[in-house]
């Protein structure tokens, strides 16, 4: 085989026998426990077909987290989008101090359970600064984590504050790499800032903001720990995203069957974003 | 990797748009900055300060807290973590690195493939590995070890670093190993001797984000560790649980877990912006 004789074909070998270890073949195993009745405290364990799936699709927790799911990231998106991009505008502009970029993407490099236990402090309806004191300052006087909606936005909130240097930096670096040429001829035309923004920069940027949402729906999909910090999920089940719905039921009620349908049916989703983003915008150029 | 700045001095912008910009990041220097103060703050007053309102500003600070840290026994949650990340980016730049330049070297439907599928496996939901991941450790009689637990994290960090790698190696002309070749040098001679020292910056700096990854990662650390292997952010989540609402403690816990990451970005902040942009921005 001449594929042997490839150094490249070596090169390669280890990082997919470590991959495949710890991700190929887990995927595979993944989908067989999907198939398996398998409830860690009941002791029969058999072949149950699409016994979990149809369980999954049929249960309540499912379709409530399909939607919190949605909600969540939307909302969030939406928002980390307008922050991302007002951040990028109001930091690329001439002269501006390059402290307060690192300044704004401190929270890049804070583990999400701090950034979820500092707003749930925060947010608390009884000694938190916001929760308890400048919200009900300000008329607004609800519990905010112990609402359903109030949660929710609470952890949107949270999570932009998490994640929005991210898209930051990416909105940044496309805005830089916009040659000034371009500002210059739509000048001479007689352009404002505004037809700027929306027939030079928007243009240039598009490409970067597509894969940023694409990176962020994937994130969204995989938020944990900042809910399970924040919420655990409730009130209710009002901010119970299928991640959440997922460990629970693996490690709370112990269903490893029911919970590896939920994990195969969330693959699928991830891998048809993936593939979509790799296709149109990922693909490295040859 | 420094780009030039592009509006360095523009014509005059209207005076609207320049308070327009001025509210914007002052707004989100408050946002931004609001938790980051409000632990700082907190991690350096008692309980009852630290729960009063309306807020103490000023205050004697106290470092009850962080000896705290010592007494209570975080010091171990530290030292896994630092472990687990650093094995973590040294396996990681291991395997990644010679992957990595092998991609970008290559053409056609192998390249294409294997590099689609570490960016799905780099997409792929944590969720899904988990479990097998769990059922397979225990099995191994590996639960609550940091083995498992940076073995685990490869899932994460290395499709990154191959990725970020494959990018930067793409940027190196070809011509460099060609004229290295015809001096006799073989692939692995070419990759330690002229690759790698043109890309010590990027390797730093892929080796920076690794760690964060790793440092910061919570999810697989919690379900594959109890008490032993526990890492920094798993000590942190444990400690919500816990009746008494021990803000300080927490706070500085949380203070410390940031320390390492603030010291890298420091360090090298420019490159770890132009790396984690070079996935997304071509």
């Amino acid at each position: 085989m001449a594929i042997f004789n490839d150094w490249r074909f070596w090169f390669v070998v280890p990082m997919v026998l470590a991959l495949g270890t710890v991700v190929l073949f887990p995927s595979g195993y993944l989908v067989w426990m999907s198939l398996t009745h398998w409830i860690v405290t009941d002791p029969e364990r058999y072949f149950d077909g699409v016994g979990n799936f149809r369980v999954l699709f049929r249960s309540a927790d499912f379709t409530s987290a399909v939607w919190v799911t949605l909600v969540y990231l939307v909302a969030s998106t939406a928002l980390m989008v307008a922050f991302a991009m007002g951040l990028a505008l109001a930091l690329s502009a001439p002269r501006t101090p390059s402290a307060l970029r690192s300044i704004v993407i401190m929270p890049l490099v804070i583990p999400p359970v701090v950034a979820g236990f500092t707003w749930r402090f925060l947010m608390n309806g009884e000694m938190g600064f916001l929760g308890a004191f400048l919200l009900p300052g300000l008329g607004l006087k609800m519990n905010m984590l112990a609402d359903p909606t109030g949660a929710m936005i609470s952890v949107v909130i949270a999570d932009v504050w998490s994640r929005a240097p991210f898209m930051f930096l990416i909105f940044l670096a496309a805005m830089q790499s916009i040659p000034r040429d371009y500002y210059e001829a739509i000048r001479l035309d007689g352009a404002n800032v505004f037809q700027e923004f929306l027939h030079v920069t928007l243009p240039m940027i598009r490409p970067a903001v597509v894969v940023a949402l694409l990176f962020r729906v994937i994130d969204a999909i995989n938020t944990f720990e900042l809910i399970y910090v924040m919420t655990k999920g409730g009130p209710g089940r009002a901010t119970q995203t299928l991640a959440l719905f997922g460990w629970k039921s693996a490690f709370q009620r112990f269903d490893f069957g029911l919970a590896a349908a939920l994990g195969v049916v969330m693959v699928v989703v991830t891998t048809v974003c993936a593939s979509i983003a790799y296709r149109r915008f990922l693909r490295p150029a040859t | 990797m420094i780009r030039r700045r592009i509006h360095d001095d523009g014509p005059p912008v209207p005076a609207s748009v320049r308070i327009a910009r001025l509210a914007f990041t002052i707004f989100a220097l408050a946002f931004v900055l609001l938790p980051i103060a409000w632990l700082a703050l907190g991690s350096l007053k008692t309980r009852n300060q630290a729960l009063a309102l309306p807020p103490q500003l000023i205050f004697t600070p106290s470092f009850d807290a962080y000896s705290a840290i010592v007494a209570k026994g975080f010091l171990g949650a530290f030292q896994n973590s630092l472990i687990i990340a650093l094995s973590n980016v040294v396996l990681t730049l291991l395997l990644g690195t010679p992957a990595a330049y092998a991609l970008a070297r290559m053409t056609g439907k192998a390249q294409d493939n294997l590099s689609f599928w570490v960016i799905s496996v780099r997409m792929a939901p944590v969720f899904a590995v988990i479990l097998p991941l769990y059922v397979l450790f225990k099995a191994l009689g590996l639960l609550d070890t940091r083995v498992a637990v940076s073995l685990a994290h490869l899932t994460l960090t290395l499709p990154l670093a191959v990725w970020m790698l494959l990018t930067y190696f793409r940027s190196i002309p070809e011509e460099l190993d060609q004229a290295a070749m015809l001096d006799g040098a073989g692939p692995l001679q070419i990759l330690l001797y002229i690759i790698v020292p043109i890309a010590r910056p990027m390797l730093a700096s892929v080796a920076i984000v690794v760690f964060i990854f790793s440092w910061n990662e919570f999810l697989l650390a919690f379900v594959l560790t109890a008490r032993g292997a526990q890492t920094v952010p798993v000590a942190v989540a444990s400690l919500a649980g816990t009746m008494s609402f021990d803000w300080p403690l927490i706070a500085a816990v949380s203070i410390c877990s940031m320390i390492p990451a603030l010291i890298f970005v420091g360090f090298a902040q420019r490159h770890i912006v132009a790396g984690l942009a070079s996935g997304a921005v071509k």
